[in-house]
């Protein structure tokens, strides 16, 4: 469809990041959390899940990928929790998907190498093409090991 | 340099059958058997059998002459003919091939050209399945026997006051169109999670279908309960005061809409969004009211005309709900959409669907069903309410 996603640098590896279940719990948390308030220029409001070392993992995977999120947040995921999670003022790429995001990722992704973070709920058993981890959903990203996804990542793609 | 996207090419994209499915062995069509559903008007269960469509599944309602409703599937068990021609008798309904007769629980009670009757009818049981009468409707359970749920109770239609009648409907209220909706169940099921529709479709652009308070462009609060998933609306009215109204979804298919014309307090309205297929459902509506015309009174009108009264030009002109969303498609597609800031709703609908899908398909419960005596009475929030 005709929807234009923001562009990577081209440079990296790029970590797609859904959020429900990666960034914000909706099962029972199995980690220390905080309810933040997140809000799409107060035309809503939710309350959420945020495990409290999230911010300090997802700078650290922005740290050697580019991070693009990919959800039914669409644009506002990065604007609702860049707060909360400190996130850069210039959004990162957003891919509004949230069910069939294997074939979009593959298409984005092109020739970069990829590893796609997020709930399991949304993942197919049979996704290949790049390095895919499903979340704990009560954990999230807070409960992903990266380090691993990082040894297995080219550290720059040229 | 050449300006692209155009149309060229364009190839569309596909329903989400994981969501819309309604049939056996579908995924939602798998969480829906898992509660009772109102399936018929109690008075449309005569001794005259009537044919059903309920989640794909053809199905023939029947009251027996001593008052008790059946639901068989129609293929008699003898050599197939339908028991939708089929005469109803004192405890069950004949086939109008051979004679065997079926109780409502589908025990063959008879089988007159066999020898004495049929010694061994008792070995045939006729496809059925459990119904009971409640508010006015008969509700079927489609389900797996061994997890048969209780059939709830509603808080809100219950301990009627004196002058107060229960209206049990299946005229399409809700629906903005016909009795008879003629798309997937989903994209009406939904549109309760979408309020911001509202200013829109039924304000500014197709004129005040409901009242004006509605054309107010709300802030909105959602969140998940633990049968579904509410929506609270604030809108500020010129007087200074604020109208909260909240709406919600309860599983699998419940509609909890206020009165769109702002009837203060609870709901007194409930509805259920019951697919007859992948393509069509009807709305089965529950009000409690004083006045037995209080749910036609509430259906939108387009610049005072009721939806059927409409020319071609005028439902062009004004569109309202069954425009909207029958044009999405008859199953939209859902891969071509672009979920956005007043999505967020219907997204936390499509995501607790999936959620159920899987905990159904690992053998766990959905939300809201109910087992024990005591929990049968649920508790409805949702409602116009007016805050100082």
């Amino acid at each position: 469809m005709a929807y234009t996603p923001a562009a990577t640098s081209g440079t990296r590896p790029i970590a797609f990041l859904g959020l429900a279940g990666v960034i914000h719990l909706d099962d029972a948390p199995a980690v220390p959390v905080r309810t933040i308030r997140v809000s799409a220029w107060g035309w809503w409001a939710r309350e959420v899940a945020v495990p409290e070392t999230t911010a300090r993992q997802l700078a650290t995977l922005a740290s050697f990928t580019d991070v693009v999120w990919i959800s039914e947040w669409g644009h506002n995921a990065h604007t609702a929790f860049a707060t909360a999670l400190d996130l850069p003022s210039r959004p990162w790429p957003t891919l509004p998907v949230q069910f069939d995001k294997l074939a979009a990722i593959r298409v984005y992704a092109a020739a970069l190498p990829w590893v796609w973070i997020d709930d399991p709920l949304v993942i197919p058993p049979d996704a290949t093409g790049g390095l895919v981890v499903p979340t704990d959903p009560r954990r999230g990203l807070a409960g992903v090991d990266l380090a691993a996804i990082r040894s297995r990542l080219p550290e720059r793609t040229r | 340099m050449t300006d692209t996207d155009t149309a060229y090419g364009f190839r569309p994209g596909q329903p989400n059958r994981d969501l819309t499915g309604v049939g056996r062995g579908t995924p939602y069509g798998e969480v829906l058997r898992r509660y009772w559903q109102p399936v018929a008007l109690s008075a449309d269960a005569t001794t005259t059998p009537r044919r059903l469509l309920v989640l794909g599944e053809e199905l023939i309602l029947f009251r027996t002459r001593s008052g008790t409703p059946g639901l068989l599937y129609p293929r008699c068990a003898h050599r197939g003919a339908s028991l939708f021609y089929g005469g109803v008798e004192d405890e069950g309904i004949r086939c109008c091939y051979h004679g065997w007769v079926f109780d409502p629980s589908g025990h063959c009670l008879e089988q007159p050209c066999e020898p004495e009757g049929g010694p061994h009818r008792d070995r045939i049981r006729q496809p059925w399945y459990p119904v009971q009468e409640r508010y006015g409707f008969v509700w079927a359970y489609l389900g797996d026997p061994e997890r048969k749920p209780l059939l709830p109770r509603y808080d809100v239609l219950e301990d009627l006051g004196e002058g107060e009648l229960l209206i049990a409907d299946d005229s399409g209220v809700g629906g903005g169109g016909p009795k008879l909706l003629d798309f997937n169940w989903l994209q009406h099921w939904e549109n309760v999670l979408d309020p911001f529709h509202v200013p829109i479709l039924h304000a500014r652009f197709s004129g005040f279908q409901f009242v004006r308070e509605m054309a107010l462009m709300p802030e909105v609060r959602f969140e998940y309960t633990d049968r579904g998933v509410r929506s609270t609306q604030l809108r500020t009215l010129d007087d200074g005061r604020r109208l909260r109204r909240v709406t919600e979804v309860m599983f699998p298919n419940l509609r909890v809409v206020a009165s769109p014309r702002l009837a203060a307090g609870r709901t007194d309205i409930l509805g259920w969004v019951v697919p007859r297929d992948d393509e069509s459902f009807h709305i089965f509506t529950l009000a409690r009211a004083t006045d037995p015309d209080y749910l036609r009174r509430l259906r939108s009108t387009h610049d005072g005309k009721p939806w059927a009264e409409l020319t071609d030009a005028e439902h062009q002109r004004m569109p309202g709900d069954y425009e909207a969303q029958k044009s999405q498609g008859t199953v939209t597609l859902h891969g071509d959409d672009h979920l956005t800031t007043t999505d967020q709703g219907v997204a936390m609908l499509r995501r607790m669907m999936a959620k159920q899908i899987s905990r159904v398909a690992d053998g766990g419960d959905p939300p809201g069903l109910v087992f024990d005596d005591r929990d049968v009475v649920v508790a409805i929030t949702g409602g116009n309410f007016l805050d100082d």
